[in-house]
């Protein structure tokens, strides 16, 4: 009987952790969207009134994301080699979300203030609405999957025993 | 230094590292698809791999965008950092050295937009002298302060001069407000003069000319503004402080006090008496100083 009771509550903690998995997987996506509206934000921000380097003000700029702060040390390795080819890690994002990260690293510092300004508004647009979307699927569907894999690790215990 | 050499090929570098005199570089000039020339000591030579040259054919050729990449790196890859100097063919780097840039103009209804296509650009080094206006200074000291105009064609140093200048009158005690349009003579970074322009010099960089006679006066109540390169434009703002009972230091393009007195855009400031003393720097080699008192 202690076996059965050992083995179901081991496949509920496993459908668990592999539900708090993907409930992550949403989470980090969300930050990741979070931390590039806000790099957007300091962007716009310093540009409008210190009007110092996209390098200078990125590498100031703080974010809870691994995989931005990645991205933005890539950028700032870029603008500091002589001859460098941007090359922006795709990490966890999917290839589409991928290359709008690519074209936002891209555009920086390619055209005068005015342009530099219109460009930041329309990425900032894009980049929030995508945030809004991860969010909510974040909300919905994180906490769902902890308890769908309690519940289906539960399920596969029961039919173990 | 450190920044001249970001911003030039690993090939010129490594040249001018191993075979040439960095405090002798007076400018390089680099133009897309053509040979690398390199003012050295006030003379103009090719740049090869075995350092100067009379010879273009065995120069360093530069590649066909190597000028946008120099601006690009000057600007740290941020164009809306230079937008407003591009117009005027320029980029200021930290250190003091000023690129000027050559290429397409693009030209709207309110006068020059942008510049693009890079086709040239002259890297030119600033030199601190220390002491190279002792000289001046003391012909100026015995008359007391006083209105001062620095004459000289492009490159003969005056701008060395003027900040040598500064650095004197300002250490003697006089606030100096100096107005370095160009980041070239202080040279400011983070707020702090990277070059030496003396203890009492409050400095304005970045700022158009006229705009610092006008509102700086106010502001920052100096005994002495010294600026660079007076244009004919700047004239009407220059009067104003001069009337403010502000002493000016000033400098202008020109070969000689003669040929500055021919020039019908200062007519102003001849027919006024705005300057009481000329101070004329020949081009060199001899980049000889000559104080000359306006009434001579």
């Amino acid at each position: 009987m202690t076996n059965k009771l050992f083995i179901l509550v081991i496949c509920a903690a496993v459908g668990t952790a592999a539900g708090f998995i993907v409930m992550k997987t949403y989470k980090r996506k969300h930050a990741y969207l979070v931390g590039v509206c806000d790099m957007i934000g300091e962007l716009k921000r310093n540009i409008s009134y210190r009007n110092d380097s996209a390098a200078s003000i990125l590498g100031a700029f703080d974010t809870e994301s691994t995989q931005l702060k990645k991205n933005i040390g890539e950028y700032i390795a870029y603008t500091e080699a002589k001859d460098g080819k941007l090359d922006i890690s795709r990490g966890f994002l999917s290839s589409g979300d991928h290359a709008k990260v690519k074209e936002l690293f891209g555009a920086l510092g390619t055209s005068d203030g005015a342009s530099q300004m219109e460009r930041l508004n329309s990425f900032s647009k894009l980049f929030e609405d995508m945030r809004d979307k991860a969010g909510e699927k974040s909300d919905k569907y994180g906490a769902l999957s902890v308890k769908l894999g309690f519940l289906f690790g539960l399920g596969v215990g029961v039919l173990f025993l | 230094m450190e920044e001249f050499f970001k911003l030039i090929p690993d090939k010129l570098a490594e040249v001018i590292i191993s075979r040439l005199a960095f405090d002798k570089i007076n400018e390089l000039r680099i133009r897309n698809a053509r040979p690398v020339v390199i003012g050295y000591d006030g003379v103009y030579y090719y740049l090869g791999k075995t350092g100067l040259m009379k010879d273009a054919a065995a120069a360093f050729v530069s590649s066909d965008n190597e000028a946008e990449r120099i601006v690009m790196r000057a600007c740290e890859r941020s164009l809306y950092t230079v937008t407003d100097t591009l117009r005027r063919g320029y980029v200021s780097v930290s250190g003091g050295i000023r690129i000027g840039v050559c290429g397409n103009v693009v030209v709207g209804s309110g006068g020059t937009l942008a510049l693009k296509n890079f086709s040239s650009v002259n890297i030119r080094l600033p030199h601190q002298v220390k002491g190279c206006a002792a000289g001046v200074y003391a012909r100026l000291a015995s008359a007391g302060l006083c209105n001062v105009l620095l004459i000289s064609p492009p490159g003969a140093g005056k701008t060395t001069v003027l900040r040598d200048l500064c650095r004197l009158i300002s250490d003697r005690g006089a606030n100096v407000l100096l107005c370095d349009e160009r980041y070239e003579i202080a040279s400011c970074r983070d707020g702090v003069a990277t070059l030496d322009v003396g203890a009492c010099t409050d400095v304005m960089s970045g700022m158009d000319k006229r705009e610092v006679f006008e509102i700086a006066i106010a502001s920052m109540r100096p005994d002495v503004i010294v600026t660079d390169e007076l244009f004919g434009r700047d004239i009407d703002a220059l009067s104003k402080a001069v009337h403010c009972g502000v002493y000016v230091i000033a400098t202008v393009h020109a070969r000689d006090v003669a040929d500055f007195k021919a020039k019908a855009e200062y007519a102003e400031i001849i027919s006024n008496n705005i300057f009481s003393q000329y101070v004329e720097i020949a081009d060199s080699p001899t980049r000889s100083v000559r104080v000359i008192g306006a009434t001579a």
